[in-house]
């Protein structure tokens, strides 16, 4: 069944500013398997195969493919050297067809020079669905194609591009059943004609539906590989998490007062759907889920930028809307967003300019107080221990935690806060700026302060966290107290196993 | 008053960039160079009457790149500002050969000039096309109106309406000038120390972290057009008062002077970033070499030319900054 060894990867190492997100981690891949990737977000499986396709480069390691070493790998060559990674909804052109998308690049010539052999081409397709059994009409614009038939099609012009090696991440996580179905048994048929899939999924029922092997990543070390008939679920979320308690905070209690925020029946087409909890004053509620399973889009709801379809939000027992970030601050809401460069920073703008920024907008007249910002920003640098220079050093020139406690700062000057909204407040931060992070957001509790942290990193939601609401594909499925909860009860809520 | 800031010393001391570091710096020391170069060809340069004249030449493209100055600052730019002078100084051209009351064309002269630069800024906005690209549209609308209206005629005031282009305050200080430099403390007023000119650097540095921090991006926008235009609309008052004509075509070429004076200035076309003081220098860099150019009796064509690759020149400037931090052109050199 196992053939010739089409890729191997040995010794990879990659590093990303502080945080080594790949440690020395060996792969390898077998001409037609299904070799699947597992792991909870962050374990480094995304990272991995954009090393194999050519679009990270390692820091350390060797990559051998076909037996080959390869050095510099760039994407361009991995396609040349048959390594397809087949994305969700990039490398289509949307505005041609099906048939010129497949031949896109070396198109069938005609015998008049410079012209497209439209008709050989259509032919040529047809039959290269029809070897695959995908049923995809060869003259339809690619635009008018579903995310899964983009995906058939990227896997047919692969195969039309003789790829041995196609990768997958996370294909089906915006694919309906029926979809799922029908990739998951293309796959199958192409691993039955010696291809090499290598296959990433959260969700662990398809994983063990197709996986000949899989390989379990954990905080950028590899678990293990293991033969898919040799392994069962439990065992296999059991190794994705089980870590040591030094990863764990140990948070003092805080005094619960009476309910400042309900959600009710919050629902946005079909992203979140009809969302309803509460958060109780000097209360952490913790939101879990898989990325993507709608978090992010619940809470941008309540901070109002996102609007909701349906749906109420009480904020100390008064309806409230949210009808810009403006007015929910006004409100007292407060938000750090998930990427901080994204949606946080102020590139090219000075620390006091960065911190200052939401007290200047709730402050009403029309002059700002220069000695004021000093004064209030010294303050917040002294009381979050943000390294700085001076006054004028930029806000990209400090490092990814410094950046984080900057913008949390931002938020600690709005003097009329209630609830404090955390999205991902530790990503890419170092082990010493996370506690202290955390030490804020249990002195926010303290001092009465609704808290919701958004989290994807298991210690954090299960050290930090009262309760903890879990989200999957929209709804909030379950809201638990957060006593004896275990990593491994809580990814399986995740997952939904 | 720096003592009073003693107190916050400790942590967050004032920065100390060395003053060679500052665009502005270097702008000087071309301009002192330039001014030595020409002087020593041509002793004319340093007349008093030439000088008078390089900032009385200046004064228009001044408050044009202070306005602009904003405008990039806050992520946007209006390459229509030299059609929408053409078209508001025909306007009140007319008016004035017309004996219109004074008070009347300052409103008409603001008002069209600002009507003008919120069309460019809204139509941006509201089809959330880059502003680059309306402003290119309307500034075809523009000087086709004001030719529509002239019928291509050349309006002559005939010496009325002098005193705000050719009045020399103690006979040598030009008043379109001190208008300018009041309008450039004016723009590092409100840049530095407003509210306002805060919120114009948070949209043009990351409109979608000051929108999360409560900032209206289609209010600051539209407000540094509106300013723009304000300031077109004076433009054309002292433009037209000094030159005592209009035609659709006046102006046109403007709008590229100014950019590239803000962007040699220092102040990136990507936003965020920027200070008057390099647009002052920027602008003042500007008229001498077009002052040199005429000293050393260059053909006017070549004029043209020298201007045109003077503004590539200072964009290559804005991308080498922009990049220099980041080494994303030593990477792609690398790679090459």
């Amino acid at each position: 069944m196992s053939g010739e060894t089409l890729v191997e990867m040995k010794n990879i190492v990659k590093i990303y500013g502080e945080h080594k997100v790949l440690k020395n981690v060996d792969f390898d891949l077998r001409a037609g398997e299904i070799h699947c990737l597992v792991g909870e977000n962050g374990a480094g499986k995304s990272t991995l195969i954009k090393i194999l396709s050519g679009a990270v480069m390692p820091d350390s390691g060797e990559i051998l493919i076909l037996g080959k070493h390869v050095r510099a790998l760039n994407p361009r060559l991995a396609i040349e050297l048959g390594i397809t990674t087949v994305y969700q909804d990039a490398e289509l052109v949307d505005s041609l067809t099906v048939a010129e998308n497949v031949f896109l690049g070396n198109e069938l010539k005609s015998r008049v020079p410079l012209k497209v052999n439209k008709r050989k081409q259509a032919e040529e397709a047809r039959r290269i669905f029809g070897r695959l059994g995908i049923n995809l009409d060869p003259d339809e614009y690619v635009d008018n194609l579903s995310t899964a038939q983009k995906q058939m099609l990227q896997i047919a012009k692969a195969l039309h591009r003789s790829a041995r090696v196609i990768i997958m991440d996370e294909p089906t996580s915006s694919l309906g059943l029926e979809e799922t179905r029908a990739l998951l048994t293309l796959l199958k048929s192409l691993r039955n004609q010696g291809l090499g899939i290598i296959y990433i999924s959260h969700y662990l029922s398809e994983v063990f539906e197709i996986a000949d092997r899989l390989t379990i990543l954990k905080d950028g070390e590899k678990v293990g590989t293991y033969s898919s008939k040799e392994i069962d679920v439990g065992t296999v979320i059991k190794k994705m998490v089980g870590r040591d308690t030094a990863m764990f905070f140990q948070r003092r209690s805080v005094q619960i007062g009476e309910p400042l925020l309900i959600v009710k029946g919050l629902t946005k087409n079909e992203i979140v759907k009809n969302v309803t909890f509460d958060v109780r004053k000097g209360e952490v509620f913790g939101i879990g889920g898989l990325v993507g399973s709608g978090r992010t889009e619940l809470v941008s709801m309540i901070y109002g930028a996102l609007k909701p379809d349906s749906g109420e939000i009480l904020l100390n027992g008064q309806k409230i809307v949210s009808r810009s970030p403006l007015d929910a601050m006004k409100k007292g809401i407060c938000f750090v967003s998930e990427d901080r460069k994204k949606y946080g920073i102020l590139p090219g703008r000075n620390l006091v300019e960065n911190i200052m920024v939401v007290k200047n907008n709730l402050s009403k007249g029309f002059f700002l107080n220069l000695n004021e910002e000093v004064a209030l920003s010294s303050q917040m640098v002294r009381k979050l221990s943000i390294a700085v220079t001076d006054r004028d050093q930029l806000i990209e020139e400090l490092s990814g935690g410094n950046q984080q406690k900057t913008i949390i700062g931002r938020w600690l000057l709005n003097t009329d806060a209630k609830l404090f909204i955390f999205d991902e407040p530790t990503k890419g931060v170092d082990i010493g700026a996370r506690e202290q992070i955390y030490e804020i957001i249990l002195e926010l509790a303290e001092r009465g302060k609704g808290i919701i942290m958004v989290s994807s990193d298991m210690p954090e939601l299960l050290s930090m966290s009262d309760r903890i609401g879990v989200m999957r594909n929209g709804e909030m499925k379950i809201i638990l107290e957060n006593r004896d909860v275990t990593e491994e009860q809580l990814i399986r809520l995740f997952i939904g196993v | 008053m720096a003592r009073s800031k003693d107190t916050n010393g400790s942590v967050l001391p004032r920065g100390k960039k060395p003053i060679y570091k500052n665009q502005w710096f270097f702008l000087l020391l071309a301009e002192i160079v330039l001014a030595v170069i020409t002087g020593s060809i041509n002793p004319r340069f340093f007349a008093i009457s030439n000088i008078t004249n390089i900032l009385e030449q200046i004064a228009v493209l001044g408050i044009l790149a202070s306005g602009m100055t904003m405008l990039i600052i806050s992520g946007e730019i209006d390459i229509s500002v030299g059609a929408n002078i053409g078209l508001v100084s025909c306007v009140i051209a007319m008016m004035i050969k017309n004996d219109v009351n004074y008070l009347w064309i300052v409103m008409v002269a603001l008002g069209l000039a600002a009507f003008n630069s919120l069309l460019v800024g809204a139509s941006s906005l509201i089809f959330k096309a880059p502003s680059f690209i309306t402003s290119l549209g309307f500034l075809s609308v523009f000087r086709g109106t004001a030719y529509a209206i002239t019928k291509g005629v050349f309006q002559t005031i005939y010496g009325k309406f002098e005193a705000l282009g050719l009045t020399r305050l103690w006979g040598v200080l030009p008043l379109g000038f001190l208008i300018g430099i009041l309008i450039y403390l004016v723009t590092h007023f409100l840049l530095k120390y407003t509210k306002i000119g805060r919120h114009f650097y948070a949209v043009g540095s990351n409109p979608a972290a000051a929108y999360l921090s409560g900032i209206s991006i289609f209010k600051t926008k539209l407000l540094a057009f509106l300013i723009n235009g304000f300031l077109v609309g004076l433009a054309s008052m002292i433009l037209l008062s000094r030159v005592g004509a209009a035609q659709p075509t006046t102006g046109s070429g403007l709008e590229l002077r100014a950019i590239g004076a803000v962007v040699i200035g220092g102040t990136p076309l990507s936003g965020g970033k920027g200070h008057i003081l390099g647009t002052f220098f920027g602008v003042l860099l500007m008229g001498i070499i077009s002052n040199t150019l005429n000293m050393l009796r260059v053909n006017p064509y070549f004029q043209e030319v020298v201007f045109g690759l003077f503004i590539v020149a200072s964009l290559a400037v804005s991308a080498f900054s922009a990049y220099s931090g980041k080494g994303v052109l030593k990477r792609r050199l690398k790679k090459d």
